[in-house]
């Protein structure tokens, strides 16, 4: 029985049965306050607290085009504008496409950095460089799923423990391609939630226990498989033993359960109605609002993937209608952190692998135009976190072919974030081979977003 | 793990990055530097080409190719970059003119070389996006400026002709830390050769084994492993493997004295040897009989066959066990899921019924182990209706010549050739020409009835030799007769072109068919394929032991293609035998097979032993009672246990492949999910007709640890298990559903030791 009792003497069990409510105060905010002495603390002992606690990143698989989200060139020639209109954003000066109204409208909380670029442009290497910082070690097609170097959720949630039973990095509702922990190992792969927080019935599949197993049986069961697995275990990392993410899974898996935290944080249903519509009606909107109730409960990284923004066909229909909806999510999403004054404390970035290609071009086998991959210039929207409140960095040329303007590297993205996390990207990890890796290979934040 | 296949779609635009030149100015942020550094000297010590004359394809295509010039990321990209456009990484006479032509002819100015717009740029003279990469002072920017000056000379009919490259040495074997120097030879057509080494890009697939500097210096790495590192001169590639050995020596005798059964242990042993890698043990019995029977028919020994196993005292035990194995009927269905997942097309797209029936025909093709050319052939030639001749499934789902290719080539040659449809692959020798050449190859494939209309499609299709119908170079708009990657054939005229393809594919001059086969396999039984991923057999991505993949590839020829035959060869060596326990001398090998390397069942095989070791079968919809999840026949059929653990995702157009890693959701769903719970708590359960029938805990003890971990308990497991068992015996069914479901939990079960 002891081992199910969590930090505040209380099974996991009884709080399902005492309603989750009874803790929605006591529980979270408790916990909150803990962090808050943490970082004061840290202030006191002279090192530089982290401006962001948390780090909610949207991921537009695929490479949203910068035309027609946050970069609009209203004075190139047609075959390189679009379709749409640049509109006026509560920023004065500061336009984005006609379909970014929400995010328009909150201007005066985001920051957009124009000017990101890098050279690798297949979907593979973009993933991969813009998700760990790091460029693919060697060459890799426009389908790889592959990783060499940790993703910014795993090395977060490695240096950033989250509270106990939670995962530190969450990917919902799927992991994008190269999110793994590659050699940080399994412990810091991200926890996936694939159920839809917008059905009626969701919950995180498994996490509790079946029907008519009660705590006490699940604990025995659990002493049981102690001792029937005497499987031997290779521990020297370099042997590639595959049954050691195992192990750490299972542990994962208990600590899970029996969280507090956890089950709070997925219990969607307990947020107002007006809330919940406000976020939208639909599975990326409810899983924001999930991502915002995991930051409450301190998770430090959570992915938000979506995916299919590989617009080479057909690109002012499918914008005209899905941009709208998950743009006004994602607006709501930062709206509503800061009203609770949760946005200081969180980093909200959206983006995607690359920008697209200037010109509008129609591909053999397609009847619709679309724009095909660019990586000479891509859009990304931050957030909180003492970023600047209605800023502009960088710009692209005027047909919005190349960052001409504070031309930033995928390497200064990922210092920037980790910086604001308290993470130093300059830190040298020793893979299992014992090969020194640099974080990041280029430690030079985005300056404009320090401040 | 091993089976993979990664069809592209719209995304085959992507542009190539090579890591190479350019690569690192596009980051603006750092200072732009050159590929080559300053002090390397051009190029050229001329060996016995005399070259007063220089010309475009000689002397100026290595240099833009080296200075990343013509590179995927700038003007190497399929539109260009600021107007100015290279073909990708340097092919084709198109840059010729686009250097000497186009633009009104501005790019180059013989009166006044240094005021061509090439030099200018290239210097970083004028602002150029690429920064500077013809250093003004360098012997590069020299080369161009007398290669202009002189009037932009081509290459005429007498001039030799680069034919290929050679890089020495070959192999080597490096001492930790110790360095070696490369050296790059190009052949010329007239029997000249020209020292290319600092005209050469290196590439190292494994940087921390083995570095390679801009003018081909290599640094071994402080740690043993191996790696290739590749030398690239225009469109030709050498590779280079370097072996960094533990120190340390073995002995010879360590290596004769270990068995051979066949040639794959001595090709095994000579290359741990090479290596210094002292191979494990083989392992015990009770093991090898749950690896053979996972790997062959896909499901667990029963107990009974466990304890007639174990005390089977003949020599030859294993052999039998292997050949009764390849004789039971799970083989077929086994093996035919294994290539379901290859095949298997998006049911939404291609229809049900289609689904079905393609799925039946592999499935046959297994039951009555019909030779592996055989079964390609019948494949690619397919003719007749999508509701009766399963194989003709392949082209409703691929339903142009183009896609038809890129399938076909990559399961069937391990050559993947999606990136050549639009441009030269920058690390293959493939390009538009044989992409299309193959794709003639499908040009005249008809179709009558009704087409894909998904998500529903679900009327009948035929599929047949029309007769006519061409495919076009899309650059040239010319028609591109059918041409096989390598050699060549005679096709007769109104011959259907695709069995004509199948008898290329599967002659034996084709070095690809069998080897991708037997690697294939390999793979599957040995955790890891010898070219890995196991369909990309590339010169850029080296098998571990070539030795070995010739080998059983020339053995594969030689048994006819019999598949059974193929798998028996393996599973009798010793080598297959070997522990998964490793030895300080082989921990860190990872793959020359000098120990097994553990795999997770897969997700059907894990789920038929849950349903096996319970007694409690799965009910599938759309399949008859007592099915088994490896006989299910499309991924619509619904089941969380089989999406937890990686099976592929049918509402991806093409499926995603199969993902055989652990995740915490998977540990979550053994330990909690309510259809796991139920099977072991089952009123018809193990647990519960074990301790109804009688008997005494020790023997129920004996009888899970057989039926789980398909071993006896040692004494210490049987007491330990056995005094759980207090003497109230209302609780001994739920104590016996515990240890069960302990053991499910456990990784002796659901890995493959």
């Amino acid at each position: 029985m002891s081992a199910l009792r969590n930090c505040e003497g209380v099974t996991r069990r009884n709080c399902l049965q005492l309603g989750v409510a009874a803790f929605a105060g006591g529980g979270l905010s408790g916990l909150l306050n803990l962090q808050a002495q943490a970082a004061t603390q840290a202030v006191a002992e002279g090192k530089t607290p982290a401006k962001a606690k948390s780090v909610i990143m949207v991921w537009l698989d695929g490479g949203p085009s910068h035309f027609e989200t946050f970069d609009p060139k209203p004075e190139a020639p047609i075959e390189i504008r679009g379709e749409f209109d640049p509109i006026a954003t509560r920023t004065p000066g500061l336009f984005f496409s006609e379909n970014m109204k929400a995010l328009a409208g909150i201007s005066d909380n985001l920051c957009i950095v124009r000017s990101i670029c890098h050279n690798q442009g297949n979907h593979g290497a973009g993933n991969h460089y813009m998700m760990t910082g790091a460029p693919t070690r060697i060459p890799v097609g426009c389908g790889a799923f592959v990783s060499f170097h940790p993703s910014y959720g795993s090395v977060t949630s490695y240096e950033r423990k989250a509270p106990r039973g939670l995962p530190g990095y969450f990917s919902i509702p799927s992991v994008s391609r190269s999110g793994g922990p590659n050699f940080l190992g399994a412990k810091y792969a991200p926890f996936v939630v694939s159920d839809d927080p917008n059905q009626a019935t969701f919950r995180v599949r498994d996490v509790n226990l079946p029907a008519g197993l009660t705590d006490d049986r699940f604990m025995q069961r659990r002493d049981l498989r102690k001792l029937v697995d005497q499987l031997p275990r290779f521990a020297e990392a370099a042997a590639g033993d595959p049954v050691l993410a195992v192990d750490s899974y299972a542990q994962q898996g208990y600590d899970l359960m029996t969280s507090v935290e956890a089950q709070q944080a997925f219990d969607i249903g307990r947020e107002p109605e007006k809330l919940r519509d406000k976020y939208g009606r639909d599975s990326f909107g409810q899983r924001c609002l999930l991502a915002r109730r995991l930051v409450e409960a301190g998770v430090p990284w959570i992915t938000l993937y979506d995916g299919g923004w590989d617009d080479h066909s057909d690109i002012f229909p499918r914008f005209r209608t899905r941009t709208p909806k998950l743009e006004s999510s994602v607006a709501a999403l930062i709206s509503d952190l800061d009203d609770r004054g949760m946005l200081d404390s969180t980093l909200v970035v959206m983006l995607g692998e690359f920008g697209r290609t200037p010109k509008i071009s129609t591909l053999s086998g397609s009847k619709t135009p679309g724009r095909d991959h660019w990586a000479n210039a891509m859009s990304v929207m931050f957030a909180g976190a003492g970023t600047p409140r209605g800023a502009v960095i960088g710009a692209t040329d005027r047909n919005g072919y190349a960052a001409v303007e504070r031309v930033l590297s995928p390497e200064n993205f990922a210092s920037t974030i980790y910086r604001k996390l308290g993470i130093d990207p300059d830190r040298i990890y020793y893979t299992p081979q014992g090969r020194p890796t640099h974080l990041v290979s280029d430690s030079t934040p985005i300056k404009e977003l320090m401040a | 793990m091993p089976y993979r296949l990664r069809l592209s779609h719209a995304v085959l635009i992507g542009l190539f990055a090579f890591a190479l030149g350019c690569a690192q100015t596009a980051v603006a942020a750092t200072p732009a530097t050159t590929a080559l550094s300053p002090e390397a000297k051009s190029a050229t010590t001329d060996t016995a080409v005399s070259s007063s004359q220089l010309n475009f394809e000689l002397d100026v295509m290595p240099i833009l190719t080296v200075a990343g010039c013509n590179g995927g990321p700038c003007h190497g990209k399929s539109r260009g970059q600021n107007g100015f456009q290279l073909s990708l990484l340097g092919f084709d006479e198109f840059d010729f003119n686009s250097i000497v032509k186009h633009a009104r002819g501005r790019r180059v100015q013989p009166s006044a070389p240094d005021t061509s717009l090439l030099l200018l740029k290239g210097a970083g003279v004028l602002p150029h996006g690429g920064g500077v990469r013809l250093p003004i002072d360098g012997e590069n920017y020299k080369t161009i400026r007398r290669w202009v000056s002189a009037g932009m000379p081509r290459a005429t009919e007498k001039d030799p002709k680069l034919i290929g490259i050679e890089v020495s040495p070959r192999d080597k074997i490096l001492p930790a830390k110790a360095r070696q120097q490369l050296k790059v030879t190009a052949r010329y057509s007239d029997g000249s050769t020209r020292d290319v080494t600092r005209l050469t890009a290196y590439q190292s697939n494994e940087s921390p084994v083995a570095a390679i500097d801009q003018v081909g210096l290599v640094t071994a790495g402080a740690l043993p492993g191996e790696t290739a590192i590749m030398a690239r001169y225009m469109n030709h590639i050498a590779v280079f493997n370097v072996a960094v050995p533990l120190s340390g020596k073995v002995e010879h005798e360590t290596y004769a004295a270990l068995p051979r059964r066949n040639f794959i242990d001595d090709l095994v042993w000579k290359r741990l040897e090479r290596l210094g890698i002292v191979p494990s043990p083989p392992c015990d019995d009770a093991t090898f009989l749950r690896r053979a029977s996972l790997d062959v028919i896909g499901r667990l020994p029963t107990s009974d066959e466990v304890r007639k196993f174990l005390a089977d005292k003949s020599a030859d035990k294993r052999t039998k066990l292997i050949d009764d194995l390849l004789a039971r009927p799970e083989y077929a269905d086994f093996w035919a899921n294994k290539w379901a997942d290859l095949l298997r097309p998006n049911p939404y797209r291609v229809g049900i019924k289609a689904t079905y029936a393609y799925d039946q025909w592999i499935r046959e093709s297994f039951r009555e182990n019909k030779p592996y050319d055989q079964f390609v052939t019948e494949l690619v030639g397919a003719r007749g209706s999508t509701f009766r001749d399963g194989a003709t499934v392949l082209f409703r789902d691929r339903r142009t010549p183009e896609e038809t290719t890129t399938l076909v080539c990559q399961l069937f040659l391990g050559v993947r050739l999606d990136c050549a449809r639009c441009h030269h692959h920058p690390f293959e020798v493939w390009g538009q020409d044989e992409f299309f050449g193959t794709a003639a190859f499908f040009g005249r494939v008809g179709y009558k009835g009704t087409g894909i209309s998904a998500p529903i499609s679900g009327s009948e299709e035929f599929i047949y030799y029309k007769g006519s119908g061409e495919v076009l170079h899309p650059l040239t708009g010319a028609v591109v007769p059918p041409k096989p990657l390598t050699g060549s054939l005679e096709l007769k005229p109104g011959e259907d072109p695709r069995p004509a393809f199948a008898r290329w594919m599967t002659s034996p001059d084709n070095p690809y068919f069998a080897q991708v086969a037997v690697n294939r396999v390999w793979s599957e039984l040995m955790g890891r394929g010898i070219v890995d991923p196991v369909d990309d057999i590339r010169a850029t991505n080296p098998p571990t032991n070539p030795e070995l993949l010739a080998a059983l590839a020339q053995e594969f020829r030689n048994q006819k293609f019999d598949h059974k035959k193929l798998l028996r060869t393996i599973l009798t060596s010793h080598v297959y035998e070997l522990s998964s326990l490793p030895n300080p001398r082989n921990t860190w090998d990872l793959k020359n097979y000098s120990r097994h390397y553990r795999r997770r069942l897969r997700a059907e095989t894990l789920l038929d032993a849950v349903c096996d070791v319970t007694g409690i079968p799965e009910e599938f919809a759309a399949m008859p009672e007592r099915s088994r999840a490896m006989q299910l026949w499309t991924h619509r059929v619904s089941n969380l246990f089989l999406d937890s653990f990686g099976r592929p995702d049918p509402n991806q157009d093409p499926p995603c492949e199969r993902v055989s890693d652990s995740t915490l959701v998977q540990s979550l769903h053994l330990m909690n999910s309510p259809g796991l719970h139920k099977k072991v708590t089952h009123d018809k359960g193990l647990a519960a007709r074990l301790v109804a029938a009688g008997g005494s805990p020790e023997e129920w003890v004996e009888e899970l640890y057989l039926a789980t971990y398909n071993r006896y308990p040692t004494d210490a497991e049987r007491r330990a298990a056995a005094g759980l068992f207090s003497a109230d015996r209302t609780k001994h069914r739920a104590i016996a559903e515990d240890l069960l479901w302990a053991l499910i939990n456990s990784p002796e079960f659901t890995f493959i030791n």
